[in-house]
């Protein structure tokens, strides 16, 4: 992706540059947002509640309802806080990398590092915010708005005739959204690196055509057959 | 893994009154009415199916309950239950029968059509239309299932292996060419595309992408010209 499509997305995600010490009210509040996403993930938006947020945080009652109105308003601001640092994580991987393509499978890479180490998280954020609904879904549909944006930055290298359809970063995020989605309802979030070479060939392909989507397979197949630990990503 | 068939719940010809592509009356005439038991059984249970994708469209799954989709089959909550086990049996079968409805309406649609190069356009127009005219059910197909219903889940997987199948046979190959799973993720990707359109309330347009989604389609196995 484009360091100025990543920086842009970066901008309006309003990233926090000063690293501040969080009072001890901000770190229980922190607490008690991890823990309502973590719950929703691990037992389902329906299932959740304010006492299964307060067991995993151990915050009190009372500490809960002076931050929140109720476990819908924690999940709303939890929600909205870890989609924008998954995004700027994200875009932030894909500044790191070289060309457009390169970018992309970088913040795949990044992606599906985070839906393995904390897969309820993911869970909540991908799969539950269709039951949540309301303004934690609205958050979901600026981010991949965001997203698709830093993606679209690769119009800029193709010619006019060429050009993809205009909703193909729609359809792009959605598919690479519905694989992980499937490895996180068959509850097996490692299996999401066998999707990383087909996620590359249908984003490269639905922008660059074929030939760029086999050498986004093929490169991605080799990524993901390396070793543990050796180069990037895995 | 639970073992799912998506099979043909629709109506048929034997299956008596309510078949055969007649509108679901909302509810059977009062009274002593003649109509078999296990016809007036069947009545309900297809009143239930139709009325889950609607309760669902409105309350959402968040906020979905047995006793709203029994109000819109105008049946007890008891009787739900004589057909469901819970509300997430109901939300299945709701979504195999969608799943079916939709890819019988593409397949149709295909196998009317001559020569196979047209067949993706011809598949896709059918599925929009199916869409446009049914989008609380066609929602539901569309949207990634909750965690809780993890039979749906499989549901999925299972259509997407079908409309794969038929995007395949749509190049003329029931393998084609490429990787395998690619088009795995076109129909997923599809699928997520028009959810988000339904969510957006642009159903009213959804017969105008048609020309776009072949394109989208299309394009990740096309040769460079």
């Amino acid at each position: 992706m484009r360091p100025e499509a990543c920086a842009a997305a970066g901008e309006a995600l309003q990233v926090e540059t000063e690293a501040r010490a969080p009072t001890p009210d901000a770190t229980v509040r922190e607490g008690e947002m991890e823990g309502a996403l973590q719950v929703v993930g691990e037992v389902g938006y329906r299932a959740a509640s304010v006492r299964a947020v307060l067991e995993y945080s151990g915050a009190h009652r009372k500490q809960f309802y002076d931050h929140f109105d109720s476990l819908e308003d924690c999940f709303g601001q939890a929600y909205e806080a870890w989609i924008e640092r998954l995004g700027v994580d994200l875009l932030e991987a894909a500044l790191g990398a070289g060309g457009w393509r390169e970018s992309v499978q970088a913040s795949l890479v990044r992606l599906f590092e985070f839906v393995i180490e904390r897969p309820a998280i993911a869970r909540a954020l991908f799969l539950e915010v269709q039951v949540a609904g309301g303004a934690a879904l609205a958050k979901h549909e600026e981010a991949t708005e965001r997203l698709g944006a830093a993606l679209d930055s690769v119009r800029a290298e193709i010619a006019a005739a060429e050009q993809p359809p205009d909703a193909t970063a729609f359809f792009v995020v959605g598919g690479i959204e519905a694989a992980i989605c499937d490895v996180l309802a068959e509850g097996n979030p490692n299996r999401v690196w066998d999707a990383l070479p087909e996620l590359m060939h249908l984003t490269a392909g639905s922008y660059l055509g074929n030939e760029a989507a086999e050498e986004a397979f093929e490169e991605a197949k080799r990524l993901r057959e390396r070793p543990a630990g050796e180069g990037e990503g895995r | 893994m639970t073992h799912l068939e998506l099979v043909d719940s629709a109506p048929r010809e034997e299956d008596g009154p309510f078949s055969a592509g007649t509108p679901l009356p909302h509810r059977l005439p009062p009274g002593r009415h003649g109509i078999p038991a296990n016809l007036v059984t069947e009545h309900q249970r297809l009143r239930l199916i139709a009325a889950m994708g609607e309760a669902l469209a409105e309350h959402g799954y968040a906020g979905v309950t047995t006793t709203h989709v029994s109000e819109r089959a105008r049946v007890s909550t008891s009787t739900f239950y004589k057909h469901f086990g819970n509300l997430w049996d109901c939300v299945l079968a709701a979504y195999v029968a969608t799943a079916d409805r939709l890819c019988e309406r593409i397949e149709a649609a295909c196998s009317a059509t001559e020569p196979p190069l047209s067949g993706l356009a011809v598949g896709i127009e059918a599925g929009l239309a199916f869409v446009a005219a049914e989008p609380a059910a066609a929602q539901l197909i569309c949207a990634p299932a909750p965690l809780e219903a993890t039979a749906i889940a499989a549901a999925r997987r299972l259509l997407i292996a079908r409309l794969a199948g038929m995007l395949r046979r749509s190049r003329g190959g029931e393998s084609g060419n490429g990787p395998s799973g690619i088009d795995e993720r076109l129909i997923d990707a599809s699928l997520a595309f028009l959810c988000s359109r339904i969510g957006a309330g642009e159903v009213e347009r959804l017969a105008e992408l048609g020309p776009e989604l072949t394109a989208l389609l299309d394009r990740p196995r096309r040769a460079a010209a």
